[in-house]
């Protein structure tokens, strides 16, 4: 029998404020430990929370890029559990009142995977296991998290790993976040079910916790799609319950089970009133968002006309797009431009933190005033390349690396000169290609590369000679 | 509405504390009662007791919001000093296995 897989997750994002959700001290990663604590984020006795205006701005803003509607009456509520990663013995967050609900995030294929809801709550302390104790650091205690709840339409571990690097994406753009799951800033439950094709009825679901590697997710996953059905394949079923997964042995094991999951009784939270969001705001906040990265690869692809190979290695950084842009605006070419982007300076840009920081020391305009050499027929494409690496080594100007004598003579009409010049003195291979020798057109192409010593435009000068040659 | 002693039981577990079946057993009859003081406030309003939150309801004005700027925390020898601080962390009796 085949299996559907069923996923949903929940996907733990901190948000990218000075400050705690509830008080002032600060939010920095590391720190001595308890060093950025304060009565309120340690749960003193007394001690009141006010909400940061900034985690409801930033949710709101995470809210909108991904197609929420936003709840402008809201609250917020207290989760009861016991574990002294919470000193105050409940965790603030939102139960009946998230702040966003009914969204969606679109997938390359034009899949949307539903947003259910996004809700603001405080962290938890991180705790040390030490020999016979716990040690405890609150530093994290009280930083601000949004958590992103999905639909359960996700229906492999292929679309889990473009979901969620799709709402780190998101996130990033919209700069709410870093999302670096390796230092904890964004951490995924996994919710995973398997259900008999055509079948209509969900079936048990388990939940992978704190997932904090998009590998780890995709593998997650595949190992417990193929566990749950071998345990129905064998007449058994599947019990609701939390696992873990081992990265070292690549399985998943029980952490505990329904009859022990806890009761959280929420309610609403007395130490905090109500939250009425001014419509304007959240308009004003609307307008603030860039373009998002499904408009942005949309707009390359369908009014820009970049390949869509092409548009999918620049639109994931915001910087290098913010960059080709201003060079566009400048009246640089679209193609010579992004082809140069990617074909030079990504070399220059290794990793996908480099790409994400683009700290070239280039400028847009100098860029601008290569690419529109380029476009002129001025400089050709090889020494357009070699002397882009250097601008974005060296951070000189154009003017520094070309004088006008290299370019001079490169115009149209020279160019067109030269070519004729190559007709006329190879006739055996203007034959030959006459004769549909395609490859005898080469020795053309040397011959024009030889009389410029290498400035001409080869592509250019084929155009011209293939007109001359058929006249 | 009766409270029976499997109830108090999963509250205590999930509160962390251990009573004795004695305990439990008294428990669960005063905490009838207590449920019984605490429902009669549905006879007080109209309609039914979720209207409540509606009425006592006070709400925050976005203005009112507290602005995202940083504070100075306490020093680590003061939020600590209720318990025998080691390198700065709070110490507690091992929590996983």
């Amino acid at each position: 029998m085949k299996y559907r897989l069923v996923s949903g997750l929940e996907t733990h994002v901190e948000l990218a404020t000075a400050t705690k959700i509830f008080c002032g001290c600060t939010t920095a990663f590391g720190g001595s430990p308890n060093t950025h604590c304060c009565p309120v984020c340690t749960g003193q006795p007394g001690a009141l929370p006010v909400l940061n205006k900034k985690v409801v701005e930033y949710a709101i803003r995470a809210g909108l890029a991904t197609h929420c509607s936003i709840n402008t009456t809201t609250h917020l509520d207290r989760k009861n559990y016991c574990y002294p990663d919470l000193p105050k013995a409940y965790q603030i967050s939102q139960f009946d009142k998230p702040l966003c609900e009914h969204g969606y995030v679109e997938l390359e294929s034009g899949k949307r995977i539903g947003i259910t809801r996004i809700h603001i709550e405080e962290d938890a302390g991180k705790l040390v296991h030490e020999s016979g104790y716990t040690y405890i650091d609150y530093n994290r205690g009280g930083v601000p998290l949004i958590e992103i709840v999905s639909e359960p339409d996700i229906s492999s571990p292929e679309e889990a790993k473009e979901y969620v690097e799709k709402l780190q994406l998101i996130m990033r753009y919209i700069g709410v976040s870093d999302c670096k799951m390796q230092e904890g800033s964004m951490r995924c439950d996994v919710n995973i079910s398997v259900m008999p094709e055509g079948a209509t009825e969900f079936g048990t679901r388990t939940e992978i916790k704190n997932m904090n590697s998009i590998s780890y997710i995709e593998k997650a996953m595949a190992y417990e799609y193929e566990r749950q059905i071998e345990v129905i394949e064998s007449g058994g079923q599947i019990v609701q319950a939390t696992l873990r997964y081992d990265e070292r042995t690549g399985e998943t094991s029980v952490m505990r089970t329904k009859e022990d999951a806890q009761d959280y009784r929420y309610f609403p939270e007395p130490d905090i009133l109500t939250v009425v969001i001014p419509e304007e705001k959240v308009e004003e906040i609307r307008k603030s968002l860039p373009e998002l990265p499904t408009d942005k690869l949309k707009r390359y692809i369908n009014d820009l006309k970049i390949n869509a190979a092409t548009a999918k290695l620049l639109y994931k950084y915001k910087r290098v797009c913010d960059f080709a842009e201003r060079a566009i605006a400048l009246g640089a070419g679209v193609k010579n431009t992004v082809n140069l982007i990617v074909g030079t300076l990504y070399s220059k840009l290794e990793t996908e933190e480099d790409k994400e920081k683009f700290a070239l020391p280039i400028t847009a305009e100098s860029m601008a005033e290569l690419v529109k050499l380029v476009d002129g027929g001025k400089v050709n494409i090889t020494l357009a390349q070699k002397t882009l690496a250097l601008m974005a080594e060296e951070g000189k100007p154009v003017s520094a690396y070309i004088k006008p004598e290299d370019m001079a003579g490169m115009d149209d009409g020279e160019l067109t000169d030269v070519c004729r010049k190559a007709v006329e003195e190879n006739p055996a291979a203007v034959q030959d290609f006459k004769n549909g020798k395609e490859k005898a057109i080469f020795a053309l192409y040397g011959y024009v590369k030889k009389a410029t010593q290498g400035k001409a435009d080869i592509k250019k000068a084929d155009e011209i000679i293939r007109k001359l040659i058929n006249r | 509405m009766p409270i029976t002693q499997k109830e108090i039981k999963t509250l205590a577990r999930l509160s962390r504390l251990e009573f004795s079946d004695g305990e439990i057993e008294r428990f669960a009859s005063e905490f009838e009662e207590i449920i019984e003081f605490a429902n009669r406030i549905n006879g007080q309003v109209e309609g039914d007791a979720s209207s409540i939150r509606e009425v006592v309801t006070r709400t925050v004005k976005w203005e009112d919001l507290r602005e995202d700027e940083v504070k100075e925390s306490l020093p680590n020898e003061k939020i600590t000093s209720n318990v025998e601080a080691e390198n700065g962390y709070f110490p507690v009796r091992r929590v996983v296995k």
